[in-house]
């Protein structure tokens, strides 16, 4: 790959027009239409995520887990249908998070380190999904699904499907600590070094997340102030924080082989590059 | 032998300081990557929230926190905060040494900061099992909790301070890896752990 | 293992061919008609799905269903014949992957998109088998228990379709961005991995009803996702051997010509 990027590349222009008429031309023509799709596809599924888990079938912010047989049957009743219709569009759009990760992996293919980080996050974070989210959209479809189910089985799906979500801790915890080391290792400047201790603070939040194994109520519970509150920002805010550099990182991606051109190098180019082809 | 500082030391700029090798200007405003005071920023923030549920809690139940916090032993928290506050002093110790060039100072109070840390670290373990023996486990009572998350959580950053030490020492060992801004940087990050522990034993230990 | 990343397209500008290391890929490729048999013959085998259970049955008709000593033993017999083959087309799925590999992509993103989605799917499969096999395994317990292991397999098996559409929605991506005078795959074979995707839609509503075409015995959920699934197997098999084997060919045309350096 290096050696058919060396010789140069007339800039390409790009055209006015409506949106549409960009779109398309972008599709056609961007050499970076690969990295813009896996990028575009993880922001989507994001929102879609956020939509469906917290307006859809409101299991986040979770319900409480002290609460007995009767109640848990009632949560169950009063969201059947946002649980069936919210989960079923996530058996449909899971495979988006394939996108994410390869970006991620991309990212660590770019730095300095051994392809190992990449393969690494890329095989973590895609098995991560199964016991992480799919469970519990699984498990609490089954719950749903038969309302005159014994109370006790609806509990046990109830518990099932709430700490397999909250609870899987360590391939979020691994995958995090790799990515870490990637960024702090790295000498081509991909992602930022503050984003490298980010990692580290989201792979801590695993950490934090372990007692809500051990306690139904209170700020320990998987509905807790620490245990889900304040980890969720801190997950917010991972989550923002790498959509944004992922973003930066694709704008300065030169496809080279080297340290990564800053932001400011590389609009002054594409500025220049426009400039040279009206003339 | 001779003056390893002599030998090997890098370019002095005006102030006299080690020019930093990075090349990053902002080193002169912080020590250090300002990428760890990012971090070490939004640490003592999520600190600060937990601390804050704790009080929060405690307010609550002022009785039952004050019963269970009798059981705790002043005297090794007291130890334990001594102890960690030397080791800032080793690692700034560390720090100036390197600054000045003198690599084997540096390794040896480097090291020395590795030794108090372990100090902590086994006294730690004994006071949690004593507490465990005694029957106060992370389940008996609200306070014990709280204080087995809180020197939990702790723990886990001083651990992460033995792997930031071990950079500090690899950077320390050899001519051709010494950055000044890494060693600062990890110097950085344990004074924050010692900091985190101040306020902990402040808040379980102290404030009765 | 060369870096997934290099890419075979652009070897021909450098003057020097980058030859990829193909031994063994037809070995693997043979892999598909033995697992796709084997597979075939656990499925008729079950008798769950002879004709497809109804999600209507009772918790008691569930147990009984299980209890019937002479469809246990197909039961588990089927069930165990799933467990030790449902991971067995990975390797082909790989060999597409390697295929993604030589388009003229400029970033492996497609190829990492693909490698994620294969880890995903075979695991699902996995997990309704397993709870297939629990609901057989003490046919005794309480008919509800029984039930729920059964739920959870069917829903399961019948819902979890999320990386099949990824990854045909990524394979005929893959394929229209492939700009080359001969592309890897022909530009059909991306239509059809469209259509394939849009006919797994419907299985992940299953449990909205419990009867009907969307049910997990439905014309939707059952009949059109598994035959969409077995003719994208039959197809994709078809073109992947085509692929390889003209890869081969054009390997050792290069071989033969690089031989005078």
């Amino acid at each position: 790959m290096s050696a058919a990027a060396t010789h140069t590349v007339t800039p390409l222009t790009r055209p006015g027009g409506s949106p549409f008429h960009r779109i398309g031309w972008h599709c056609r023509h961007n050499p970076k239409r690969e990295l813009w799709l896996a990028w575009w596809t993880t922001v989507v599924f994001y929102q879609l995520f956020f939509v469906v888990f917290f307006v859809i079938t409101r299991t986040q912010p979770p319900p409480n887990p002290g609460w007995d047989t009767p109640r848990v049957v009632q949560w169950f009743h009063n969201h059947h249908n946002g649980l069936l219709i919210g989960f079923a569009i996530m058996f449909v759009i899971t495979g988006m998070t394939a996108a994410s990760n390869a970006l991620i992996a991309y990212s660590m293919r770019r730095m300095s380190v051994s392809p190992a980080f990449g393969y690494s996050y890329l095989v973590l974070y895609s098995l991560s999904a199964v016991p992480g989210m799919l469970l519990l959209c699984l498990v609490l479809t089954v719950g749903a699904l038969r309302p005159d189910r014994d109370p006790e089985l609806i509990q046990w799906l109830y518990d099932f499907a709430f700490l397999s979500f909250s609870g899987t801790m360590g391939v979020f915890l691994i995958g995090s600590l790799v990515w870490m080391a990637a960024i702090l290792i790295d000498k081509h400047g991909v992602l930022p070094k503050w984003f490298g201790y980010l990692n580290l603070c989201n792979a801590l939040t695993e950490v934090v997340v372990a007692p809500a194994w051990i306690f139904h109520r209170g700020v320990f519970a998987w509905n807790g102030l620490i245990c889900w509150w304040i980890n969720m920002v801190v997950f917010g805010i991972y989550t923002g924080a790498f959509i944004v550099l992922l973003r930066q990182m694709i704008q300065r991606e030169d496809f080279g082989t080297g340290p990564l051109p800053d932001l400011a190098t590389t609009k002054e180019l594409d500025r220049s590059g426009d400039a040279a082809v009206a003339r | 032998m001779t003056d390893l500082a002599g030998a090997g030391s890098p370019p002095h700029d005006v102030d006299g300081r080690l020019a930093a090798k990075d090349g990053d200007k902002t080193a002169k405003f912080v020590p250090g990557q300002p990428d760890m005071w990012a971090f070490v920023l939004f640490e003592t923030l999520i600190f600060t929230g937990y601390f804050s549920v704790y009080l929060f809690q405690r307010a609550q139940h002022p009785e039952s926190f004050l019963h269970a916090q009798n059981q705790l032993d002043l005297r090794i928290g007291v130890v334990n905060t001594i102890v960690l506050l030397a080791s800032s002093w080793s690692v700034a110790r560390c720090v100036e040494a390197a600054r000045a060039g003198a690599f084997r100072q540096a390794s040896r109070n480097a090291f020395l900061t590795v030794v108090f840390a372990l100090v902590f670290l086994a006294s730690k373990v004994c006071e949690w099992v004593l507490q465990i023996h005694r029957g106060n486990g992370i389940t008996s009572s609200e306070f014990f909790t709280y204080y087995f998350f809180l020197t939990g959580i702790h723990f886990l950053h001083l651990l992460i301070g033995f792997v930031v030490l071990g950079v500090v020492i690899y950077q320390l060992r050899s001519p051709a890896r010494r950055s000044q801004n890494l060693i600062e940087t990890g110097a950085t990050y344990w004074h924050t752990v010692d900091f985190l522990w101040v306020l902990i034993f402040a808040l379980l230990y102290v404030v009765r | 293992m060369s870096d997934i990343g290099i890419n075979d397209a652009h070897g021909a500008e450098s003057g020097r061919p980058a030859l990829r290391r193909i031994d063994g890929e037809l070995i693997l490729w043979w892999t598909l008609p033995a697992v796709a048999i084997i597979w075939a013959s656990a499925f008729v085998l079950f008798p769950g799905f002879t004709p497809p259970m109804s999600p209507t049955m009772s918790a008691e008709q569930v147990a009984s269903f299980y209890r019937d000593p002479h469809n246990l033993s197909r039961i588990r017999a089927s069930m165990i014949l799933f467990n030790w083959f449902c991971v067995g087309l990975i390797p082909v799925l790989i060999l597409i992957v390697m295929q993604i590999r030589r388009m003229a992509h400029r970033t492996p993103i497609f190829s990492y998109c693909m490698l994620g989605c294969v880890a995903g799917g075979p695991t699902l499969f996995l997990t309704a088998n397993i709870c297939w096999l629990l609901a057989g395994f003490r046919p005794e317990r309480s008919p509800e228990l029984t039930q729920m292991f059964n739920d959870l397999a069917w829903i399961t098996f019948t819902s979890q379709v999320p990386f099949l559409i990824a990854q045909s929605v990524i394979l005929a991506l893959a394929i229209y961005v492939d700009d080359q005078p001969r592309p890897v795959f022909p530009r059909w074979v991306a239509h059809f991995n469209l259509l394939v995707a849009a006919a797994l839609v419907p299985a992940a509503f299953v449990a909205l009803s419990l009867s009907g075409p969307l049910a997990w015995d439905g014309a939707l959920s059952f009949w059109l996702k598994n035959i969409a699934i077995a003719v994208w197997i039959v197809v994709m098999g078809a073109v992947l051997g085509q692929a390889i084997r003209r890869e081969r060919a054009d390997y050792r045309q290069r071989v033969e010509q690089d031989v005078p350096v």
